[in-house]
């Protein structure tokens, strides 16, 4: 029965409450933080750029007061995909990439450069340090504190007819709708087993395998949809009118000192940017 | 009855994004939304509720699926390319925006079935050429590699997009038309 299980094993931002300082921390802050962050380790070209980017990463976890089994528990599923992408990258591009690049290595046709070797390790570090920075953020972050950080962060681009409030609002709803949704599948899945249903089957039977997926997903989005109109008429019939003039009973109070995070972490964005590393 | 606008989005855009934000979270979290292809890459649907979004309620509606859809997959993916926030969340605005223009155009010119099909392809296509093209921008894909998975896995993605959406939206119009009927 464990196929029918799905509400059990979804997991939307698990939680890990230590009381650390970044769990502490104004949302709004963590908020802009990880963005400077992601930007930093984005665009960050350089293999000495990188290490000091894993290194800051580490703080990070440290900070959080996050096991670090926690914090690289999405690795080691990930090492084989990793691994593939190295060798499409040593293998497949050579010397398209940068053709000005010194050969390190060469073999029949397989032409590995120096520029090509330092492209695959910048790869691999980027994904572990964006694997770090993501997990951190949803350890330390409960989806509460996400909505309002976001509402609150857009609230002076309602001038610019950004819809701040509504853009959070749509994202409590669509999480809270979620497990509504796992349920139906459920029962969903069930229905149609009992009446000699599978959802199984051979990855080289494609056709076979996305035919059995119609019966579920399309009654699921009509469930949805429908269950969407009864949530439209309940807040119409609420005189819900959007987030003009509204309060909230929780108001985020962020000390001065959250605000260090968001400035070091973008000091450091434009210090790894700008730094003229030499590989 | 009467709807109250509120800084370009309606109450029922923010529902209907939300529920259908809701189906495409929901899909990957269950993995319900990933086909196993022969060569071992997963062919996906988690883009067909932005393209049922912006045909139902426009392009700003499918954007908004689309870009939780976006951060979702950013958030929880395990492969180096889809953990670049390049890759994972900017094509992916574009899927519900360009279905919704690619509906509102057909829909002139012709049958209802018909706009939806071309917005299904339009929708799908624009996640396959947007998220493959920028991985070859951003050196995970070599081009000859990221051809062969648009073809192994665009085509298919295509066509299981286009009957999901078909038969989502036409029962969805004959139910809020009020024409469909039990037939028991």
């Amino acid at each position: 029965m464990n196929e029918f299980e799905l509400l059990r094993n979804i997991t939307i931002g698990q939680y890990l409450p230590t009381g650390s300082y970044l769990h502490r921390m104004d949302p709004r802050a963590k908020i802009v933080a990880m963005i400077f962050m992601v930007a930093a380790v984005s665009f960050a070209p350089t293999i000495l750029g990188n290490a000091c980017l894993l290194a800051a990463c580490l703080l990070i976890v440290w900070l959080g007061r996050i096991p670090l089994g926690y914090a690289f528990r999405g690795l080691i599923p990930a090492i084989p995909v990793l691994a593939l992408l190295a060798l499409m990258q040593l293998l497949f591009l050579g010397r398209n990439y940068d053709p000005a690049s010194p050969v390190v290595f060469r073999w029949g046709w397989i032409v590995v450069t120096a520029a090509v070797g330092r492209l695959v390790l910048v790869s691999a570090a980027r994904f572990v340090e964006l694997l770090i920075v993501t997990s951190v953020f949803t350890l330390t972050t409960r989806t509460t504190e996400l909505t309002h950080g976001i509402e609150s962060l857009l609230r002076p681009l309602r001038r610019l007819r950004v819809p701040g409030h509504e853009l959070a609002l749509v994202v409590t709803i669509a999480i809270r709708f979620v497990p509504t949704l796992a349920l139906e599948a459920e029962r969903l899945m069930k229905a149609q087993a009992s009446r000699g249903g599978r959802f199984d089957g051979s990855r080289w039977r494609v056709v076979d395998r996305a035919r059995r997926l119609l019966p579920i997903v399309v009654p699921l989005f009509t469930y949805a949809l429908r269950r969407g109109e009864e949530l439209i008429v309940a807040m119409e019939a609420r005189a819900y009118t959007g987030g003009a003039g509204r309060t909230a009973y929780a108001t985020l109070q962020g000390a001065p000192r959250d605000w260090l995070a968001p400035a070091a972490a973008l000091a450091f964005c434009v210090g790894m940017l700008r730094a003229p590393f030499p590989f | 009855m009467l709807e109250q606008g509120q800084g370009g989005l309606s109450t029922r855009g923010i529902v209907i994004s939300a529920v259908l934000a809701a189906i495409a979270i929901f899909l990957g979290a269950s993995r319900l939304g990933f086909i196993p292809m022969p060569t071992g890459i997963n062919a996906t649907i988690m883009h067909v509720p932005a393209i049922v979004g912006g045909i139902l309620e426009g392009p700003v509606v499918g954007g908004i699926i689309g870009t939780i859809f976006g951060l979702y997959s950013f958030f929880y993916a395990t492969t180096p390319m889809f953990k670049d926030p390049i890759v994972a969340i900017v094509p992916r605005i574009f899927i519900g925006v360009f279905a919704a223009w690619t509906y509102v155009a057909a829909r002139r010119a012709g049958r209802e079935w018909s706009a939806i099909t071309l917005a299904a392809i339009v929708g799908t296509a624009t996640n396959t050429v947007l998220v493959l093209g920028l991985g070859v921008a951003r050196h995970y894909l070599p081009s000859r590699v990221a051809w062969a998975v648009g073809l192994t896995h665009g085509i298919p993605e295509i066509i299981v997009a286009v009957i999901i959406s078909l038969a989502v939206l036409l029962s969805w119009k004959r139910v809020q038309k009020r024409e469909a009927r039990a037939r028991v």
